[in-house]
C-alpha cells in the first residue's frame, strides 16, 4: 500500500512516515499541498494521504478540495492530521471531502487504530 | 420572528478578555503534559518546578487569532530544545541534528501545544504557522498566563500571552 504524507514540519513528516513504514507502507512526502498535487500529477496515486491543515503555499483544505475535483484521484483516502481541533474545522474538512480527522498530538497506536477503522491496515499487519 | 437582546451577546464596546479570564496555569500544565506524553514519550513528564533558564535560549510559538488574540510561547535552553527534538523524532532522528531540524521540531511542539491551548479558548480562532527565534514581547503584563516546568531536570517555560496592548482606561 502507498501513502503520501503532507506536512510542512519535517519532524512530523519523519514521525508519520516512520509509523506508516513500520506498518508496511511505501511512503512519499510533501511539504505542502502544492507539492502533494505534484506527486499525484506524476501518476503516483496513494491509497492514503495524511494531510496537515496549516501549511504555506497550499493548505490542507485546499489540497482536499483539489483532489476531490479530480475523478482520477477519487479512490484515495484522505485523513487530516492536524492540531486544528475546533468542531467547525473538523466539519469543514469532512465537508470538503476528507474521510477522517486525527488531532495532534497522537500516539502510534492511535494512528494505527484510525487506519484499522478506515480498513487501511496492510493485511499482514491487520492479522 | 422577533428576537430579544438578552445582553449575552458581546458588543464592540465590551472589555476584551485577558487570558487569565479564560484559563489558568493548571489548564496549561495539563494541556502541555498531554502533548508531552503523546509527542515525546509515555514516561516524559513536565514537573511544575521553576528553574533558571540558561543564557542561550530558544523560543518557539504560534499565534492564536480570535476572541482572544495572542501567542503560545515555549522557551528553553538551546541544548534542551535539541534534546527535545531528538526525543520527538525518536528512532527517526538523524545522527546529526542540524539547526533547521531543531527549529522545525521545536516549532512543531509549539504548534501542537498551541493547538490544544486554542481548543480550550473561546472560538472560532485561527492558528498561525509556528515560528522559532526570540520570543515575541509581552504587550500587556495583565494578559499573560505562564508556567515554569522542568523536563528531564531542565527548565522550560510555556507562556500564553496576549498580543494587544492594554485598553486605555475610560475617562469618567
Amino acid at each position: 500500500m502507498r501513502a503520501l504524507v503532507i506536512d510542512d514540519s519535517r519532524a512530523m513528516r519523519r514521525i508519520v512516515t516512520g509509523i506508516l513504514t513500520n506498518l508496511g507502507y511505501e511512503v512519499r512526502d510533501a511539504g505542502h499541498g502544492r507539492e502533494g498535487l505534484d506527486v499525484l500529477d506524476e501518476g503516483w496515486v496513494p491509497d492514503l494521504a495524511t494531510i496537515d491543515w496549516n501549511m504555506p503555499v497550499m493548505d490542507g483544505l485546499q489540497f482536499v478540495s483539489a483532489v476531490r475535483s479530480n475523478p482520477a484521484w477519487r479512490r484515495m483516502t484522505m485523513m487530516m492530521v492536524t492540531s486544528e481541533s475546533e468542531h467547525t474545522q473538523i466539519v469543514r474538512a469532512l465537508a470538503a471531502g476528507a474521510h477522517e480527522y486525527m488531532i495532534k498530538p497522537f500516539t502510534a497506536d492511535a494512528f494505527r487504530d484510525k487506519l484499522a477503522l478506515l480498513g487501511l491496515l496492510p493485511q499482514e499487519v491487520a492479522l | 420572528m422577533t428576537s430579544t437582546d438578552t445582553g449575552q451577546r458581546r458588543r464592540g464596546t465590551d472589555v476584551r478578555p485577558v487570558i487569565t479570564d479564560l484559563m489558568d496555569e493548571d489548564t496549561i500544565l495539563a494541556v502541555a503534559g498531554d502533548a508531552w506524553i503523546s509527542l515525546v514519550g509515555e514516561d516524559e513528564v513536565l514537573v511544575p518546578i521553576p528553574g533558571d533558564l540558561p543564557g542561550d535560549v530558544l523560543s518557539s510559538w504560534v499565534d492564536v487569532v480570535g476572541p482572544w488574540t495572542g501567542s503560545v510561547v515555549l522557551t528553553t535552553g538551546r541544548a534542551t530544545a535539541e534534546a527535545l527534538s531528538r526525543a520527538l523524532l525518536r528512532e527517526t532522528a538523524p545522527e546529526v541534528l542540524e539547526v533547521e531540524d531543531v527549529e522545525d521540531a521545536f516549532g512543531e511542539i509549539a504548534n501542537v501545544v498551541g493547538g490544544s491551548i486554542k481548543a480550550a479558548l473561546p472560538g472560532p480562532s485561527g492558528l498561525s504557522l509556528p515560528q522559532v527565534g526570540h520570543a515575541p514581547l509581552v504587550r500587556n503584563p495583565a494578559d499573560v498566563c505562564r508556567v515554569e516546568v522542568l523536563w528531564r531536570g531542565e527548565p522550560l517555560t510555556i507562556s500564553v500571552q496576549g498580543a494587544l496592548p492594554p485598553l486605555p482606561v475610560p475617562s469618567s
